[in-house]
């Protein structure tokens, strides 16, 4: 269609000249395919985006300690959320054995407490520290979800804990 | 004896119908799309195996920025009410240009005393200020939210409001106990936090779970 032919003048005969009739059709597969292609990558990426919310239900703060939940030492499981992405964490009441991990591994260490705790007396204690970050905080609460626990609660750390918490951290070099 | 002669079809199909109907979806496609308007408070939000799409009615969302500040919307047929509200609870008058100037307003980035300055910006001087612009204090000594949530839910007069909390990554946990603080201040214990949302873990706990639900819902 758009070329031009230059034919090389053979006579073939008398006062007649043939032209060669090309084709008007056109390929059409490789535009079909990017056709396709682009209606497949707008609809990936236009679904995918939908922000979703997650429930978070805080308790009534009371000043009764009577009112305070009982949680027995052998079924609580205390992980305090500290700088840099880390996990201390420690079982019972005692905050000096406190030992330290990350967000991946701490998974197996909720589920290893989960099946060797009787259910109903499993609790967690989130304790995320002032260096925390939201993600932290929001990542923690989804594992519980993950890994099906149904009683938590979400405090701030002692005193106590907290000076642990910056000893280790200066120990270790945290930043 | 003569053989039939066998007709060779052309292999090549026409292309060109295909080609059209390709076109006329991405078109389609491309228009029905709908585009998210760009906001002005950058956010990047964590990331949670809810599967619930956050509320898009009725509700109060608090922004938390990644050098925690904290910055209020709602929805836009709350807001006039909410003005009203917040004018009577603080003894603040508001004209009628500010009342306009409010429903027209993205969300709210600033204390109480700059809000009448805040209001007059139009979107574009908000847009290129935003980071001067200081958000709304939410310290335990002047807590600002405080009120702006008791407005809401008197204007609401105690109908259902969904709380959303939309922070970034990096905001500090404090700055999230202290918007808690807000909420609690008021006696609002549910939230919705709002996330991106991923793919459960294979073979966790919940994953097995939802696998259980599916079969169990299947059988009846």
């Amino acid at each position: 269609m758009a070329e031009m032919e230059v034919k090389e003048s053979g006579k073939k005969g008398p006062g007649v000249k043939k032209s060669k009739k090309h084709s008007t059709r056109v390929d059409l597969t490789p535009m079909v395919d990017l056709g396709f292609l682009l209606i497949t990558f707008f609809i990936f990426t236009t679904t995918v985006q939908q922000p979703t919310a997650m429930n978070l239900n805080m308790p009534k703060d009371t000043k009764d300690p009577n009112l305070d939940m009982k949680v027995k030492n052998s079924g609580s499981l205390t992980l305090m959320l500290g700088k840099g992405n880390v996990i201390y964490y420690y079982y019972g009441d005692d905050p000096t054995k406190m030992q330290t991990t990350g967000y991946k591994a701490v998974r197996q260490i909720i589920l290893d407490k989960k099946k060797s705790t009787p259910a109903a007396d499993l609790f967690i204690i989130i304790k995320p520290d002032k260096d925390a970050t939201y993600k932290n905080a929001v990542d923690i609460l989804d594992e519980m979800d993950i890994n099906d626990i149904g009683k938590y609660a979400m405090v701030d750390p002692t005193p106590d804990e907290y000076g642990l918490i910056q000893k280790t951290e200066q120990a270790g070099g945290v930043k | 004896m003569a053989r039939a002669k066998i007709k060779r079809g052309s292999t090549s199909v026409d292309m060109t119908p295909m080609c059209d109907v390709a076109f006329l979806l991405l078109t389609f496609f491309i228009l029905a799309a709908q585009f998210k308007p760009q906001e002005a408070v950058e956010v990047v939000t964590p990331s949670s195996v809810s599967n619930k799409v956050a509320p898009e009615k009725d509700f109060l969302n608090v922004t938390i920025s990644k050098d925690n500040k904290v910055y209020l919307n709602m929805d836009p047929k709350i807001k006039a009410d909410v003005l009203d509200e917040l004018g009577k609870e603080r003894n603040m008058s508001f004209s009628a240009q500010d009342k306009k100037n409010f429903e027209n307003a993205d969300f709210i980035a600033v204390p109480f005393s700059q809000l009448k300055q805040f209001l007059a910006l139009t979107p574009e001087q908000v847009k290129s200020s935003i980071r001067s612009l200081p958000g709304i204090p939410v310290d335990s000594t002047n807590n600002e939210l405080k009120a702006w949530i008791s407005a809401a839910i008197n204007a609401r007069m105690g109908e259902q409001l969904n709380f959303l909390i939309k922070g970034d990554d990096a905001v500090k946990y404090p700055t999230f106990k202290a918007v808690i603080d807000a909420f609690k201040a008021n006696d609002q214990y549910k939230y919705n936090l709002v996330t991106n949302s991923k793919q459960v873990p294979e073979g966790s706990e919940l994953y097995k779970k939802n696998l259980m639900n599916q079969r169990t819902g299947k059988n009846e």
